[in-house]
């Protein structure tokens, strides 16, 4: 399916990535704990669903986030996970991945969209999204990411989207991973207030290094959507291969409990789908073939962006 | 209110009991423990203050385990990036969460108007992860980010402080420092391993020796398996001259929430409970997992 795609992509776009599944989930009541893969199946198909319904065409597994280190980071060691930890979390995170893979499948299936959409994997920093201080070696980011990607090819889904990558060192490393693994790579870079990677390393050598690693596109996420849109008025002057992008709407409030990144947003009503299909298409106007939504958007917004795209397939 | 009666008891050498979980105790009434409920579920959280009191409790311990700025500000790169992507009240949310805390407990001994003495422990741990030595702050940065926390808790009611599941002695001598500056009592709760260690490596009896010249009100240990708690106390009691307890976890930690299991129901809990009881342990309680009717057990053990 990814060849549809691809070549739609590289003959000017556009293509429709869905919205946010953490957030929004979280925003419908369930209770974020695995991503709602064991508890609520039936929620986050829905949700999936509702993003087809809506136009996307890209569903992305709900696995922002989702890696062997986060049922890890919070025991003082493997043994003390093994010694108080429920049973089987050395295993989880491969059960989750297939399940989500699973899940965006069934959604697709029955949405009748098999020979037009796409399901990207998501991989995303090993440590917090909004923490390029906490960024593994490169080596060792290489070999966990190596063993995400594995399963999501196995688990055939179409390629890999790496979200809110917070550092050029990491997004390197998963990008080799995922090409290791045999699958096209799309890579997402989260911005700082500055306008740079959050690392505060310059947008433009994060695009060229993902350009020679042999990234598919290169998008920026996971900030307000007039940062989206100065980042991508200047990705024009320097992106050599399809770009993209997609915004936060609202703020995150992270709960009090502090565990692992939890997609908790506020104060989503300052970006009304109108509002923001009418910043989505100055992104068009900066030449994006790529458009989404992220964090505090939903369904609405993405039938927004539809709208604003025409009914092209 | 105040701690003058539980002082009074340990001095005689009487059995205190403590509460038991909080967090848990939430997840197990269907609720979510992701804002510790303060604001949104209050009703909640006084529920279960009032149904421990109810229990037996002498001592109820606020539902704020792990909150602090440090916990809500990690989650973002810096100060400026929070100014940008989060929410407007930010700044805000850290004391007004602890003050409501300790109100909570406060309003639940009212309205549970027990017939015996009950004294609100202000509970925080350790400023980064409980179970991470190796994240911990500073000693003098640690003291700075405590005396903010003891204070609002100190101003909102808080008879004494229950600093729990602390790994270290450092941390543990930072904390005790601003207690001892703010005058109100101090409890501090180690968690320890299989062998009564604590996670740095630190012995028991380091701990004693560090603590109790600096004024600590009584020494405990927490957030283990009962054995293990067991192993912590009688490495506690061979050499310290300060009230001691134990309150162990009981089930398994299943991030971010709770596995409950049958393994230790109340009567089998009281048993353990009692093995601490002879080893010297006067102050018995309930760490994750545990529920009202553990509490309800312990009373026969005073």
């Amino acid at each position: 399916m990814y060849t549809t795609i691809r070549t739609r992509m590289q003959n000017g776009g556009p293509i429709l990535l869905d919205g946010p599944m953490g957030s929004e989930l979280v925003r419908r009541g369930v209770r974020w704990r695995k991503h709602g893969l064991l508890t609520d199946t039936d929620k986050v198909a829905k949700l999936h669903g509702e993003y087809l319904a809506a136009g996307a065409d890209v569903v992305r597994t709900n696995t922002f986030q989702l890696n062997p280190r986060v049922y890890l980071n919070v025991f003082r060691n493997r043994a003390h996970r093994a010694h108080i930890g429920a049973p089987g979390l050395e295993e989880l995170t491969p059960k989750l991945l297939r399940t989500s893979v699973r899940l965006a499948r069934e959604a697709r299936a029955q949405a009748g969209a098999d020979g037009r959409v796409a399901i990207a994997g998501v991989l995303s920093p090993l440590e917090h999204c909004y923490r390029p201080d906490l960024a593994p070696k490169p080596e060792a980011a290489q070999a966990e990411h190596a063993e995400l990607a594995r399963i999501f090819a196995e688990e055939k889904a179409d390629f890999l989207l790496l979200e809110s990558m917070n550092t050029i060192g990491e997004a390197k490393a998963a990008l080799a991973a995922g090409r290791a693994a045999g699958l096209p790579v799309w890579v997402s870079f989260v911005l700082g207030p500055e306008g740079e990677v959050l690392s505060r390393e310059p947008l433009h050598e994060a695009v060229a290094e993902m350009e020679k690693g042999g990234a598919d596109a290169v998008l920026v996420n996971c900030a307000p959507p007039q940062d989206i849109t100065r980042a991508l008025a200047r990705m024009k002057e320097f992106c050599k291969v399809p770009y993209g992008g997609f915004a936060h709407a609202g703020k995150f409030s992270p709960p009090s409990w502090k565990f692992e990144f939890h997609p908790q947003f506020v104060d989503s009503d300052a970006w009304p789908a109108d509002r923001y299909r009418r910043e989505a298409e100055q992104w068009r106007g900066a030449g994006a073939r790529i458009v989404g939504a992220c964090c505090g958007a939903g369904p609405q917004h993405t039938a927004a962006l539809r709208t604003m795209l025409g009914a092209t397939r | 209110m105040s701690y003058e009666p539980i002082h009074n008891k340990l001095a005689k050498g009487q059995t205190v009991l403590l509460d038991g979980a909080i967090g848990t105790e939430i997840l197990r009434r269907d609720v979510t423990w992701a804002d510790h409920q303060l604001k949104s579920r209050p009703d909640v959280v006084r529920g279960i203050h009032r149904d421990y009191i109810r229990a037996g409790a002498e001592v109820v311990s606020t539902n704020s385990f792990q909150l602090c700025r440090r916990a809500m500000n990690s989650h973002f790169r810096d100060e400026a990036h929070r100014k940008h992507i989060g929410p407007a009240d930010f700044e805000s949310r850290v004391p007004d969460l602890l003050a409501a805390s300790v109100r909570l407990a406060v309003e639940a001994r009212k309205e549970a108007a027990a017939p015996h003495a009950v004294a609100v422990a202000a509970a925080v741990t350790t400023l980064e992860w409980c179970f991470r030595p190796d994240l911990a702050p500073s000693e003098q940065q640690a003291e700075k980010e405590y005396e903010e926390i003891f204070g609002v808790m100190k101003d909102a009611g808080a008879d004494l402080v229950l600093l729990e599941t602390v790994n270290s002695i450092a941390e543990a001598r930072a904390a005790l420092g601003v207690t001892q500056r703010l005058g109100i009592p101090c409890w501090i709760a180690f968690v320890c391993d299989e062998q009564g260690v604590l996670f740095t490596g630190e012995t028991m009896a380091q701990a004693a020796a560090a603590l109790e010249p600096m004024g600590v009100t009584a020494l405990l240990v927490n957030c283990a398996p009962p054995d293990d708690i067991t192993a912590g106390i009688r490495a506690l009691g061979k050499t310290s001259k300060v009230p001691l307890g134990g309150y162990a976890h009981i089930g398994r930690f299943d991030p971010p929430e709770w596995m409950f299991t049958t393994e230790y129901p109340p009567a089998r809990y009281r048993e353990v409970a009692g093995t601490w009881k002879q080893t010297g342990a006067r102050i018995l309680g309930g760490c994750c997992g545990t529920t009202p009717e553990h509490i309800a057990a312990l009373q026969q053990l005073r």
